[in-house]
This record gives structure tokens, C-alpha cells and sequence, in this order.
């Protein structure tokens, strides 16, 4: 019942929504900007709001770690995967000095925890955004 | 915010990343509820032995 129930919803969905590359390439920026908007925009309501808090509580949880968060001037390798990681966050690496406001602490085990937590929230968010992208151009995402 | 998540432990971390990226993933690969549900649990459970088995494996260079 409940499978019939989710895959009626995932017809009317894509009834409701037709899908381009155009469609695609909004709800990839969407949801990079804030995570789940792109899936919002698509209409795929349970998606967008599970992205949004587990992708949103792991970059809030890395900041609340003081965790650190790397720049755009990084000079090794590893400082600017780790930027790359993190830009992922969207919205939440632009917010991340306002939402830490104590700074970042790495000298102690749980900021060094709250780095990788916040870079984790970034690569995920990238798969998300991957996903929109397909669902927005007509792809067969699930 | 910082009341929950200041004074996490290592463990606590580990919970918390597991459970998170496990249900993201559950919601990337499948479809319907009882799918998404097993998958999450499968994920979890193998983020957990993994790390424990790998924290295990370490165990004695850290003597």
C-alpha cells in the first residue's frame, strides 16, 4: 500500500513537473544554495525536508563542534579539498562565521571532529545536488 | 546548538554521522518506505561494525 501509495506520488510528481536541462541546472544551483531547495522546486516534498535537516544538522553539528571551516586561499592540496568539501554546505559555509561565533577550535579532538563533520555535510550535499540535477532534467532518479 | 553538540564524544560523533548519511543515502537509492527503512538500518549497523573493526585493527600501534 504504502510503496503504491509513494510511487502514485512520484507520477503526479513528475506530471507536475516537466523536466528540462534548464529545470535541471535551477535545481542543482537551488539546491546547493540551500540544501533540499532543489528537490522543493521539483516538488519532491519528504526528499527536500530530509536533505535539508540531515545535510543542514551535520554542517550545524561540525560548526558546534568548532569545527574548522577551510577558505578559498589555501596554499596545500588537502586545505583546498577541504574547501571544496566544504562549499559543498552552501548556504551553511556562507553563514558558518555567523553561526560559530566562538570561532573554530581544532587544538581539541572535537574540533578536529567537527572539520570532518562539516566537510561530510558538503560532500553530501554535492550528491543531493547530482540528484536534482537528474530529476530536474527528466532523469530516472528514484 | 552548542549544548548538544559541544560536548559530543567520538562515539557520539560517529552516532550521529551514521545515522545522518545513512538515511540521505536510503533516500538517494531507493524507493518506498520499507525499502528506505531497511536500508537505513543495513548502513547504519555497517558505518558502526566497520569503524569499530577498523578501531580494533588499530588498537595495538597505539601501544
Amino acid at each position: 500500500m504504502s510503496k503504491r501509495a509513494t510511487s502514485m506520488d512520484e507520477t503526479m510528481n513528475r506530471e507536475a513537473v516537466k523536466g528540462n536541462k534548464i529545470m535541471g541546472i535551477v535545481a542543482a544551483l537551488a539546491g546547493w544554495v540551500v540544501p533540499g531547495l532543489g528537490h522543493l522546486v521539483l516538488r519532491r516534498w519528504s526528499k527536500a525536508a530530509v536533505y535539508f535537516l540531515c545535510v543542514g544538522g551535520l554542517a550545524c553539528a561540525g560548526l558546534a563542534m568548532r569545527g574548522g571551516v577551510f577558505s578559498a586561499g589555501a596554499q596545500d592540496l588537502f586545505d583546498r579539498l577541504g574547501f571544496f568539501a566544504d562549499l559543498g554546505a552552501g548556504a551553511f559555509y556562507f553563514l558558518a562565521h555567523q553561526i560559530q561565533t566562538a570561532g573554530p577550535d581544532v587544538a581539541h579532538a572535537t574540533g578536529d571532529y567537527g572539520t570532518r563533520l562539516f566537510a561530510a555535510a558538503g560532500m553530501l550535499n554535492f550528491l543531493t545536488v547530482l540528484e536534482a540535477f537528474d530529476i530536474g532534467r527528466g532523469g530516472e532518479a528514484r | 546548538m552548542n549544548a548538544l553538540f559541544g560536548n559530543l564524544t567520538h562515539f557520539g560523533a560517529l552516532l550521529f554521522f551514521a545515522l545522518v548519511v545513512s538515511l540521505t543515502f536510503a533516500f538517494l537509492s531507493k524507493r518506498g518506505v520499507a525499502d528506505r527503512v531497511k536500508y537505513t538500518l543495513w548502513a547504519f549497523l555497517a558505518f558502526l561494525l566497520v569503524a569499530i573493526g577498523i578501531g580494533w585493527l588499530m588498537y595495538p600501534f597505539s601501544q
